[in-house]
């Protein structure tokens, strides 16, 4: 592990920063001392697929890797670990691209409750990459590190031996760890000292240099085509307009404009019991009359992460357009665990809501979108849409201008960061 | 403010040099922090409060594992699980003996040589592999540098000489020689839990004969370090010089009881009693010799314990 040199202190009343790598992504805590890896990475990156069961090291469910190796979570102050690359289970496998050992816990079914699940994917992923030839016989010893409540150890010992004998010259790597930008948050009912923040993403006005997609397979993709009754121009002026952009998608709300094409914003969804709350922010990367691509990112404040890359093109057709719009959409943590058909079924039908939006603001009228999330479109709807009209128009000019500027922005080295 | 955190409140401080370590712990209430995986769990259930913690991780000298004048020096934070899998250490067999003994592999990740002796729980396997190869602690203070032989160093529970504001540098091993054989078993409720009740064993055979010494632990609030060669020679009377080994331990067992009782002097506890800790010392001691004499006689290899 590396570490830096002499001198790191902090008062037992003082928060430090901690810059660690946390599933591929460098992240940068600032943290009073005494909080441990296992509440950094649950309540500050809402990380919750490390479970904390004895906090003191017995129990093993909050196994993780450090630098490879595991290590008990709930027995290191997140400050000892500047420089540290962590992997938790959130950065093995993703839901559509399942690490080896997930699969074979899966299939053999050693999983009950689950919740010793991660603390044993960690561990037995630490054993088989250091120790590809361990022998059946001595699997109960060597996983002995990691209770299991429900007492489901045959399972657990037959699915790791299975992935053993599959994987002798060597396990696959953690297939969930790229460079994305973490969002930090405070955990509820925190004081203002407990608060982590990402050092730039969370600084009012700051934007991070970029929102980095994960490479491979999204967690949903979005395909739709919606016609519009409005003329071509019409939607170019919707397009001009980020703010009124994010008016037409129901539970959306811009809550800061940060320059550079950047922009801050909330965005509520509310299914049955289900209600989540998405902060986050927005870069245009493209915005011309007839396309607009853009990436956001978001966290829930139960937990989950999203990040998207969406493209929208409009085509004329007859009087009107034909609107198509594409996303890619990773989520990680609660939301993801939402199942994949569910959550694609709500972002195709927000898409439509959002294209009905779209055709009333580009016919000039207030995007009043159906099935109105609670809170956050009211609070936009009093805007007087006159003074939307005249601003549109300013915009509008302000993007053709900003068309000519395209296609520099790139992915930066990380050196360059 | 509302949250979660166990330890009480604790000043942080990472020094980079071992001298500006020692500057640190002059401080009142300051404790080393190495591995951690004994102190957190102490401050995690406010079983302890120190007021500050002396990250000794960063200091690059005590990082190192070295090899000279016959010693195996291990610094004060490398990791059991880096000595378990090191070549230069495979010239202490017992430490490899003992080590996968010694909590779990996640534990070993980061719990280190240094702290567990340091640490000196009565029923740790590291001090006892110290007591009974006779190691050194190179211990570290404002007045300079204290070398301490093992049978001087543990003074009870969890208690050695090192004073709070010196730090424990190094553990210095002697490596195995020719006509070494180790020795070590345990007994515990569970694999990764401490022992019931264990021991350490060294017999050296030369020209001139054997010589046993067994260290055990669990069994008192420290190890308890014995020679054995008397009743090793006798059991060697009857079985012959170059036994069987299940004749040899049944030969040592005649003795065995003669040892438990001398070394076992806890008065037990809610997990066995001072009698079944008897009877498991007499059992481990009686095979373990059996073992480490029958490995003496062997060609010397080192790394293969
Ligand atoms: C679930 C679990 C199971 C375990 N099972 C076992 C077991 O079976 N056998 C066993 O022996 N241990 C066991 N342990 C303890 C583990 O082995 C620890 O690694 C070891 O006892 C302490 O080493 P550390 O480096 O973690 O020290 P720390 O926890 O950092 O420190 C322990 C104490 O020693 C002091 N200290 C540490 N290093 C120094 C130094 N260089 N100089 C001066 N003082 C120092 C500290 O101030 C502290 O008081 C277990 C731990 C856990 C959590
Ligand atoms: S919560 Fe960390 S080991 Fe139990
Ligand atoms: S599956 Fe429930 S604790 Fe292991």
């Amino acid at each position: 592990m590396s570490l830096p040199y002499a001198y790191a202190r902090t008062e037992a009343d003082d928060t430090v920063d901690v810059t660690m790598t946390v599933n591929g992504s460098e992240v940068t805590l600032s943290l009073p001392a005494r909080i441990t890896l296992s509440d950094a990475l649950r309540d500050h990156l809402g990380l919750t697929g490390t479970h904390v069961g004895c906090e003191h090291g017995i129990c093993g469910m909050c196994t993780i890797l450090v630098d490879g190796q595991a290590s008990r979570a709930c027995l290191l102050f997140a400050v000892q670990l500047e420089g540290a690359e962590i992997t938790t289970v959130e950065g093995l496998g993703r839901q559509d691209d399942l690490h080896p050992l997930q699969e074979s816990f899966s299939k053999h079914h050693a999983l009950q409750c689950g919740f010793c699940t991660p603390g044993f994917l960690m561990s037995s992923y630490d054993l088989l990459t250091h120790e590809p030839d361990v022998a059946t016989e001595d699997l109960p010893e060597e996983l002995s590190g990691v209770l299991c409540r429900c007492t489901g150890y045959r399972n657990i010992i037959d699915a790791v031996d299975e992935v053993a004998h599959a994987h002798r010259d060597g396990l696959p790597g953690p297939g969930n760890c790229a460079q994305r930008t973490l969002v930090g948050r405070t955990p509820s009912g925190a004081g203002p000292a407990a608060a982590a923040e990402v050092a730039t993403a969370a600084v009012p006005g700051h934007h991070p240099d970029e929102i980095a997609l994960p490479t491979g397979e999204p967690t949903i993709t979005v395909d739709v085509t919606s016609q519009l009754e409005s003329a071509p121009t019409e939607v170019a002026q919707v397009f001009g307009d980020i703010r009124l952009l994010a008016r037409c998608l129901p539970g959306a709300e811009l809550t800061d404009e940060l320059g550079d094409d950047w922009y801050r914003g909330r965005a509520r969804i509310a299914l049955g019991p289900v209600r989540l709350s998405f902060d986050g922010m927005a870069q245009v990367l493209e915005q011309r009359d007839d396309r607009l691509v853009l990436r956001a990112q978001g966290k829930d404040t139960g937990g989950g992460s999203a990040q998207a890359e969406i493209v929208m093109s409009a085509t004329p057709a007859g009087t009107g357009v034909s609107l198509h719009a594409e996303a890619r959409v990773f989520l990680t943590g609660r939301v993801a665990s939402f199942g994949r058909s569910l959550a694609g079924d709500v972002s195709r039908r927000m898409f439509e809501d959002f294209a009905r939006g779209m055709d009333r603001a580009a016919a000039g009228a207030e995007p009043d979108v159906g099935a109105k999330p609670p809170g956050a479109v009211a609070i936009l709807v009093g805007a007087l849409s006159d003074r939307a009209r005249a601003r549109l128009r300013s915009l509008r000019q302000r993007s053709r201008d900003r068309t000519t500027r395209r296609d520099r922005r790139r992915t930066p080295s990380r050196d360059e960061r | 403010m509302n949250q979660p955190w166990k330890p009480a409140p604790f000043a942080y401080v990472r020094p980079g040099t071992t001298e500006d370590a020692l500057t640190e712990l002059a401080r009142d209430g300051a404790k080393v922090l190495a591995g951690g995986q004994s102190l957190v769990p102490v401050l995690a259930m406010r079983l302890g409060r120190p007021s500050m913690l002396v990250d000794i991780n960063a200091v690059p000298e005590l990082r190192q594992i070295s090899r000279s004048n016959g010693h195996l020096g291990v610094g004060a934070t490398v990791r059991q699980r880096q000595v378990q899998y090191d070549d230069a250490a495979a010239a202490v067999p017992l430490l490899r003996l003992a080590l996968p003994w010694v909590g779990h592999r996640e534990i070993r990740s980061r719990g280190t040589v240094c702290g567990s002796i340091a640490h000196a729980d009565p029923s740790a396997e590291l001090p006892a592999v110290a007591s009974c190869l006779d190691a050194t602690m190179v211990v570290a203070g404002a007045e300079g540098v204290r070398e301490i032989p093992a049978a001087e160093f543990f003074t009870g529970a969890m208690s050695t000489v090192i004073l709070p504001e010196e730090l424990l540098t190094e553990v210095r091993f002697p490596v195995a020689e020719e006509g070494d054989g180790f020795g070590f078993g345990e007994i515990a409720r569970r694999h990764g839990d401490f022992a019931l009740a264990g021991a350490a064993v060294r017999v050296r055979t030369t020209s001139a004969g054997s010589r046993a010494r067994i260290s055990c632990f669990g069994i008192s609030d420290h190890p308890v370090t014995r020679d054995v060669t008397e009743q090793l020679r006798s059991a060697l009377d009857a079985t012959g010089t170059d036994p069987d080994e299940s004749d040899l331990r049944r030969a040592l067992a005649d003795h065995a009881d003669g040892i438990a009782d001398d070394v076992v002097d806890t008065g037990g506890d809610a997990h066995a009693s001072a009698a079944y800790r008897r009877q498991l010392i007499a059992g481990l001691v009686s095979r373990q010799v059996a073992r480490a004499y029958l490995k003496s006689l062997r060609p010397h290899r080192e790394g293969k314990p």
